[in-house]
């Protein structure tokens, strides 16, 4: 009775993801598999109207993106070295 | 009850996850760091109003992002002895623009110093307590945006200016004493391509009043703050 309970699951999610997802929105869904990038985002989206009306951005709001934005990236820039020295 | 104590702990995660940010006092360099004992007093008795610029650029400018160790008395290559500058260095947050890039590297580097570089001056010389001490020689600017075109590269390259002048060539230009020529043609300065040194490139300056006039949209200041 138990497994038959999990394959009717199994096929349900399957038809489910079927029908909602093309083969590209499941590439970018697993590519990002939570609907937040983070939890600042998820604070941000919290606090915020859904529709976007009278957003309130704060210094902090704006840090935050500036730090996730460049996440894993690091830019090829002058040294401090080759400009001043303490 | 196991509702209350999942939600609970997310919340905490929530709160809790991500970066540790940096606030107006850790952009600061440390006094640990300084190498000279005129390097170290001037950032020691000066601290108040390193703290008050810092806290002015986090606040009121908030499309810059002052470096680790952005502001200070550092002493410029090229300057004499142990000159020290109050100084700031900058990141400009810019996305790929179409106009910019159809600039070549001289006219980038004026446009960025123009609007950003003069403003910071201005807003230094207002530190009475720093402009009036004998052992700060002048000032230091540097200016680092992202070079047009390298947005989506793996490793995106900025290009930067690093200009530094002695306090009366800055009080001259601001009181419109000199010409912008002048001004130029006595401040130290380089630019550069990424890591690569580009070196001394035709500088103009002119008038641009957009960080006193641009309001970013829905920015909310931090309550206390004046902008």
């Amino acid at each position: 009775m138990r497994s038959r309970i999990t394959g009717a699951t199994f096929a349900v999610s399957l038809l489910f993801l079927a029908a909602a997802c093309s083969s590209q929105d499941g590439k970018v869904w697993m590519e990002h598999n939570t609907h937040f990038a983070s939890g600042e985002h998820a604070f941000f989206s919290l606090k915020n109207n859904k529709n976007g009306s009278n957003p309130k951005v704060t210094r902090l709001d704006i840090e935050d993106s500036r730090n996730q934005n460049w996440w894993g990236i690091y830019p090829i820039t002058v040294n401090q070295s080759q400009i001043l020295q303490n | 009850m196991q509702l209350r104590f999942v939600i609970s702990a997310v919340v905490l995660v929530l709160a809790t996850a991500g970066p540790v940010l940096a606030g107006p006092s850790d952009v600061l360099i440390p006094l640990d760091q300084y190498t000279t004992a005129k390097a170290k007093n001037l950032a020691t008795v000066h601290q108040r109003e390193l703290l008050k610029f810092s806290e002015y650029i986090y606040h009121c400018l908030p499309w810059l992002a002052v470096v680790k160790n952005g502001i200070g008395f550092p002493h410029p290559k090229g300057a004499e002895g142990d000159d020290r500058y109050l100084s700031v260095w900058v990141n400009v947050d810019q996305t790929e623009d179409p106009s910019f890039e159809a600039m070549p590297l001289p006219r980038r580097a004026s446009a960025m110093f123009s609007r950003y570089g003069v403003h910071l001056l201005k807003r230094m010389t207002q530190y009475s307590e720093i402009t009036s001490d004998n052992d700060v020689q002048g000032f230091l600017v540097v200016l680092s945006w992202l070079k047009p075109g390298t947005a989506n590269d793996k490793s995106p390259t900025t290009e930067t200016i690093a200009l530094f002048v002695d306090k009366p060539t800055v009080d001259d230009f601001l009181a419109k004493r000199i010409e912008s020529s002048a001004f130029t043609e006595r401040a130290k300065y380089n630019v550069f391509d990424g890591k690569t040194l580009v070196g001394r490139v035709p500088l103009e300056i002119w008038e641009d009043n957009f960080n006193s006039t641009y309001k970013l949209k829905n920015y909310v200041v931090e309550e206390g703050q004046h902008c």
